[in-house]
Formats: structure tokens, C-alpha cells, sequence
């Protein structure tokens, strides 16, 4: 299993390092027209979008209940890509958000003549992304916080805090905070290389003129030409290098500034009186924004002729729908690779809990936990020119694989803590009563473990159904999942087919879930 | 003084603790002495100003003439000592004194933790991390940071509980006499005979929630 994910990832090192010394390539991306401001652009949407996010999660975080949590795990689930499509139907000059501007307020008859979504700065960029991985990063948070060796102590230190003449808001910035910091190092980075590498989003969303360095290197690598491909690795290497850079950068600038914190740590208890729900209302916000953008997606696909500045559309139809259903090779597609990987993902996890020792699960975590917060781009190029070594790209096979691979990640990293936390006892006990260790790990464990079992094969399936920079290299445009036709698409201008598939990229891992909800549900409740 | 009139906690309708009153003067130390269960830590937190929601309670708490019941448990000026020590393991010794220690200049706040250190026998262990100190050690830091922060009474619930035994009697005096120092109300709970102090006044709280002077 280990091989799984070592083989591409030594692949991509042994040769694509080469490709960095390609004095050619190198060159070549410099002098590419689109260069400069597309890495500029580049760290201005994940340097801001990562911050905004993180500072918004804090702000949920402090004053989260369990809904909080439950709204978060759902959030996540929803691909990026509908996300964007939709926002973009929400805030075009032509969109619903203008419309209602013309109606309330101005009386405008056409369209204003403004830039919005694709805007040259990537705002729009960057506040999909922010709508994005801040409920990621409130989930992590909030895992932290709920773990059962933390969640005590940290109410522990709440009270001393209070005893001590601090409020509910020192505490959380002084006591709390610092202690969940550190352990959200690797998400925060998993959320930075993601918004420096996002080629899905950027594509929607993101400027054009330039685009972001991500999108001038997707185009150069799905160029047949080798020497754009070349500088598109390049570029694939410059973009890992400027996140490590900018990863290296942060924590030299938190170094250096731990006598400042020190100094707000110990600046001692104030007089203060807070109201303390802005993170309850940033959260109803952006339930709200979630629900519009399912909701609109949900008008546009249905709606035929719409012009401004009506609310409403001149004649109803059903026929993008009837489209995915007929021309239904993306969707089965997509099923088929998702069901598929999420299933070989549990079974390979499984095979690997039950047969290795506790103690080389770090190894493998690592491994995993890396594959996730390497950029995509990366990961899909060594996956690339792996498959092309094997003769392999193009096939449904490589298509797998490259859907395998980040599912398999998600899985084991869900499924381990809970499943090593298995009380021993029980095998002890059914040691006693003569059953077989294969008859006990089918009648009693995966029993008992049911829950987290589907819940972790239901994350799997929706992050397969979200896969697009490695599965389109892999499938090199043979093979359409929903997320690679909606890419696609979204390029024209059916809107109503557009909305369908952003919808149907939302409705599997719903589906998902709730069938792993189904599966998972204890016989009885026993609270 | 610190004076408790007619508390009654309950849990799902059933009381934990039922009518109680109680005065305990200033550098008093009071000892609640009852089984687990019983509903000893549940008055210190409603006391505290942190009960959980879950519980109900009625009654009046009353800390030098000013009525507790409303006031929010951070600005109650009442010191907590656990059974562990609770020190914040992200900061040094120092910096978990100086979290305490009221907004003043500069110059006294260091002083102030400087003579909390002392009195705490750890002069020079002002960068050290907590998880290095031995349990006694903390025990004391623990008690010299409740203490910083000025309060006009002080909880303890059950701070001798996980000492070791030879550490505990040592922990015990030295609690006990920087507590009368300050001459300040203070209410203990424990279910160790050993922890009350010479001569100090004891109640047995009963299974149906009523108290047993003795």
C-alpha cells in the first residue's frame, strides 16, 4: 500500500527534477508573457484567501455547537467546482444578484458594464475560495477541540481562565488558541497549496488577462507540443518552489515575532465585555450563501430564455436535465471510478490496519497526509508522465488510479484514529469464546465500527467525484468525469446545462452521505 | 466573608445539595467532606460562576457584602485551585504568572511575578516549560497564580487529590499557610480525612443532599 503512493510520488521526483535543470524550459516560462503577473496574481489569491479563511475559522470556531460541526462536514463534501459555478450565476452583471439590484433599485434595462466574477484582481477568486476552506478549516479546528484527550483539558482551562479574571474572549485568543494552533499546521498548508494551485475554481472564477500562474501552466501541460509541456513542468516546479518559499517565509515571520505574542499572552486580565456570537452570525451568513448558490443552480437549470433584468425565466424546460441523462457517459463515468476507488480504498485501508502493527502507521499517514498537501498539479503531472512511461494514458485504468490515489489518502487518514482506538478487550474477550480472528473482525469490529467505516468510504467517494487536475492529465481528455464536462462547459454559454452538472457534482457525494449515514446507523441508540 | 444562604443544586430534578448555609469568615478555611457523586464539585462551581446547564441551582452567594448570583464567573474575583494543576503548557512558568497578574506598569507586574516565583522556592525558573517542573513544583506555581490575581476567596476542589502521599503533606501546609496569609474565605472540598486543617471546621454533606456540621 505503501508502494501505492511512494511509485508516483519518486516517479514524479526522479523525473521531474530534471525538468527544473531544463535551462530551455526554464527560459521559457520566464520569457511566457503571462508569467510574472500570473504568479503575482498567484500568491495574492492563496496568501489572502488562506489568511481570510483562517481568520474567519477562528472567529466560528470560539463559538461553535455541534451543528457547527455537522454543517461544516457537509460543507466540505460539496465539491469546489459547483461552488464556483454557482457564485459565478449569483454575481455575473447578468446574474441574479444584479437582476435584483435592477428591480429594487436602479431600473437598469441592461446589464451593468462591470466586471465580476473573472476580475482582473481575483477577488471573486479568492472569496470562493474563502467560502470554501473556511468551513475545512472549522472542521479541523473543531476536531481538534473535540478529541477526546483535549476536549476536558481545554474546558479545564477555560475555567482557570475565568478564575483567573479573564473573559470569554482572552481566553480564546490567550488559553485556547495557541494550544489548537500548531496542531493545524498541516491543514493550513493543505489550504495555502491548494489556493496557489486551484486550476477547477481559476478556470470558472479566476482572471483571465492574466490568468493565475495554476491556470498558465494547465494550459501549457495539455499542449501535445514537448516543449510547452516541458515549460509547463517548469512551471509546475516554479509554483511547489514559491509555496515553499512563502511556507518558509511564515514561519521565519512567526519566529520573529514570538516576543510580540508573548507580550499579549501574559498582558493579563481586562475589564472586558464582549458580545460573543460574530462567530454564530459569520456562520448563519454563510449557510445563507450556501443555500443560494444550491438554489440558483437549482432556477438555472430549469430555466430556458431569461432575459434581463427578469427575475424569472420566459419558459421552463427540462432539457439540460434530460441531456446528462441521455449523453450519461460523464455521470456513469464518474459513479463507476468513485464507487469503485472509494471501495478498493476501504478494502486496501482495512487490509493495512488489520495487518500491520500500530507503530507504521505514522509512516503511512505521512505519506498521505503529504499527497494531500502537495499541490495537485504537482501530484497529477508525476501521476502523467507515469502513465505515459506505462503506456497507460488514456485508459480507464490510469483514470482509476488517479481517482485512487487521493481517495485512498482521505480514507486511511479517516479511518485510523478511530479504528486503532479499538478497545483490545473485545478481541480478548472473543478470544475467549472461540471464534476466528476473520469471524471477529466480521461479526463484531467492523460491527462496532460500522459508522466511521461508511462515513470515512462516504468522504472517499466525494473527494474521487471532485478529482479534475490528475483525472483529466490521466484520462488526457479520453474519458469525461461530470467535473472535467463541467470545466468544459462552462467555457460556452448553456448556462442550464452548466447548472446540471455543477448540481449532479453536488447531488453524488450527497448521495453518498447519506447512504454512508444509512449504512452506518447503529441498531440503537445507547445515549 | 463569604456566605452561602439556602443553595439547593439539582441534577434532572433530583437535588445533589439541599438548603445549604454557610458563613466562612475571612483567612477561614471550610471543609465540604462527602462521597463522589455528592455534588461537592458541582457547589464550587456554582460558587465559581461555571456550573453546566444542565444542572439547576438556587440561592444566594454573597462575598463581602456584594450579592455573587448575577455577576459572570470572570468577574467574580474568586481563585480556583483543581486536581491538576492546570498549568497552560504553551507558556513558561513566567508567562503562566504573568497571565494573572492584574494590568498594571510594567515594572510592578514583573515585580509581582518575580516574588510570586520566589515564594514558589523557584527562583530562576522563569523560562522553563511546565511539562519539565516536578509535580510539587507546579502544585506550588499553580497556587502562587491563582493567588496573583487577587481574589477575595478561594475554591479548592480536591488540589491534593493526585500529589503523591510524601509530596502531599508538604503541599497541604504550604497551600494552607499562603492562604491565611491573605486572610481570605476559603472552601475546600475533598473525600480525605487527612486534607482538612488542624482545627478547621468540617461539613459532611449526606446522600439526601443535607449537611452534617461538625
Amino acid at each position: 500500500m505503501v508502494l501505492l503512493f511512494v511509485v508516483p510520488l519518486v516517479f514524479s521526483l526522479v523525473t521531474i527534477i530534471p525538468s527544473f535543470f531544463d535551462v530551455q524550459a526554464l527560459q521559457a516560462l520566464l520569457q511566457h508573457p503571462q508569467f510574472w503577473g500570473g504568479i503575482a496574481l498567484s500568491l495574492f489569491t492563496g496568501i489572502i484567501s488562506t489568511a481570510a479563511a483562517l481568520y474567519l475559522a477562528t472567529i466560528v470556531a470560539k463559538s461553535a455547537s455541534s451543528a457547527t460541526a455537522r454543517d461544516a462536514g457537509f460543507f466540505i463534501a460539496l465539491p469546489h467546482l459547483a461552488l464556483a459555478v454557482g457564485i459565478t450565476f449569483l454575481i455575473v452583471p447578468t446574474g441574479i444578484v444584479a437582476r435584483l439590484i435592477a428591480i429594487v433599485f436602479t431600473g437598469w434595462t441592461e446589464p451593468p458594464q462591470i466586471i465580476t466574477a473573472q476580475d482582473p484582481w481575483g477577488l471573486s477568486l479568492i472569496a470562493s475560495l474563502v467560502l470554501k476552506e473556511t468551513p475545512f478549516l472549522v472542521w479541523a479546528m473543531l476536531s481538534i477541540m473535540n478529541r477526546q484527550d483535549v476536549k476536558p483539558l481545554l474546558a479545564q482551562h477555560e475555567k482557570v481562565g475565568k478564575s483567573l479574571g479573564h473573559g470569554a474572549r482572552s481566553i480564546w485568543y490567550r488559553v485556547l488558541l495557541p494550544q489548537i494552533l500548531p496542531r493545524l499546521v498541516w491543514p493550513i498548508i493543505a489550504v495555502f497549496a491548494h489556493g496557489m494551485t486551484v486550476v477547477d475554481m481559476a478556470l470558472v472564477i479566476g482572471p483571465t488577462q492574466p490568468p493565475t500562474l495554476a491556470v498558465v501552466i494547465w494550459r501549457d501541460l495539455n499542449d501535445g507540443e514537448i516543449i510547452t509541456n516541458a515549460r509547463g513542468a517548469a512551471g509546475v516546479l516554479m509554483l511547489a518552489a514559491a509555496i515553499a518559499v512563502i511556507i518558509a517565509a511564515s514561519w521565519l515571520v512567526l519566529r520573529a515575532t514570538c516576543q510580540l505574542r508573548v507580550l499579549y499572552l501574559t498582558a493579563g486580565p481586562s475589564a472586558e465585555r464582549h458580545s460573543f456570537n460574530t462567530g454564530a452570525k459569520l456562520w448563519q451568513i454563510l449557510r445563507v450563501i450556501y443555500l443560494a448558490v444550491f438554489l440558483i443552480l437549482l432556477l438555472q437549470s430549469i430555466s430556458g430564455h431569461w432575459p434581463f433584468p427578469h427575475l424569472a425565466a420566459q419558459q421552463f424546460t427540462l432539457k439540460a436535465w434530460q441531456t446528462l441523462f441521455t449523453d450519461n457517459a460523464p455521470l456513469l463515468t464518474t459513479l463507476c471510478h468513485a464507487a469503485a476507488a472509494s471501495l478498493l480504498a476501504l478494502l486496501l485501508s482495512l487490509t493495512w490496519l488489520e495487518s500491520q502493527p500500530a507503530n507504521r502507521d505514522n509512516i503511512l499517514l505521512f505519506i498521505c497526509g503529504a499527497s494531500l498537501c502537495l499541490p495537485a498539479l504537482l501530484l497529477g503531472l508525476a501521476q502523467y508522465r507515469l502513465y505515459l512511461h506505462l503506456g497507460l494514458t488514456g485508459t480507464h485504468t490510469a483514470l482509476f488510479f488517479a481517482h485512487l490515489l487521493p481517495t485512498t489518502a482521505y480514507v486511511f487518514i479517516m479511518l485510523q484514529g478511530p479504528y486503532r482506538d479499538f478497545d483490545p478487550r473485545w478481541s480478548s474477550a472473543s478470544n475467549g469464546l472461540r471464534i476466528s480472528s476473520l469471524q471477529f473482525l466480521l461479526r463484531v469490529k467492523l460491527p462496532m465500527l460500522k459508522s466511521v467505516v461508511w462515513s470515512a468510504t462516504a468522504v472517499g467517494f466525494s473527494v474521487a467525484t471532485a478529482q479534475f487536475v490528475s483525472a483529466q492529465l490521466a484520462s488526457s481528455g479520453r474519458h469525461a468525469t461530470l467535473a472535467m464536462e463541467a470545466v468544459s462547459l462552462t467555457s460556452g454559454g448553456n448556462r442550464a446545462l452548466i447548472a446540471v452538472y455543477a448540481l449532479a457534482l453536488m447531488a453524488l457525494p450527497m448521495l453518498a452521505f447519506f447512504l454512508g449515514a444509512i449504512l452506518g446507523k447503529p441498531r440503537w441508540s445507547t445515549a | 466573608m463569604l456566605r452561602l444562604s439556602k443553595i439547593t443544586i439539582s441534577l434532572h430534578q433530583r437535588p445533589l445539595i439541599l438548603d445549604l448555609s454557610l458563613e466562612i469568615a475571612a483567612g477561614e478555611i471550610v471543609t465540604i467532606m462527602g462521597p463522589s457523586g455528592s455534588g461537592k464539585s458541582s457547589l464550587l462551581s456554582y460558587i465559581g460562576g461555571d456550573l453546566a446547564s444542565s444542572f439547576t441551582a438556587t440561592g444566594d452567594i454573597t462575598l463581602h457584602e456584594q450579592l455573587l448570583n448575577t455577576i459572570p464567573a470572570e468577574q467574580r474575583a474568586i481563585g480556583r485551585l483543581f486536581q491538576d494543576d492546570l498549568l497552560f503548557p504553551h507558556m513558561t512558568v513566567a508567562e503562566n504568572l504573568l497571565f494573572a497578574v492584574p494590568r498594571l506598569a510594567k515594572a510592578e507586574r514583573l515585580h509581582m511575578m518575580k516574588t510570586a516565583l520566589l515564594r514558589a522556592e523557584l527562583e530562576g525558573y522563569e523560562n522553563r516549560a511546565p511539562h519539565t517542573l516536578s509535580g510539587g513544583q507546579r502544585a506550588r506555581v499553580s497556587l502562587m497564580r491563582t493567588l496573583l490575581a487577587k481574589p477575595n476567596a478561594i475554591l479548592l476542589d480536591e488540589p491534593f487529590s493526585k500529589l503523591d502521599s510524601e509530596l502531599r503533606q508538604t503541599i497541604r501546609n504550604y497551600t494552607f499557610n499562603h492562604i491565611k496569609t491573605r486572610n481570605i474565605p476559603a472552601l475546600m472540598v475533598t473525600h480525605d480525612e487527612a486534607d482538612v486543617p488542624l482545627g478547621g471546621r468540617v461539613v459532611h454533606l449526606q446522600n439526601d443532599g443535607s449537611l452534617r456540621h461538625v
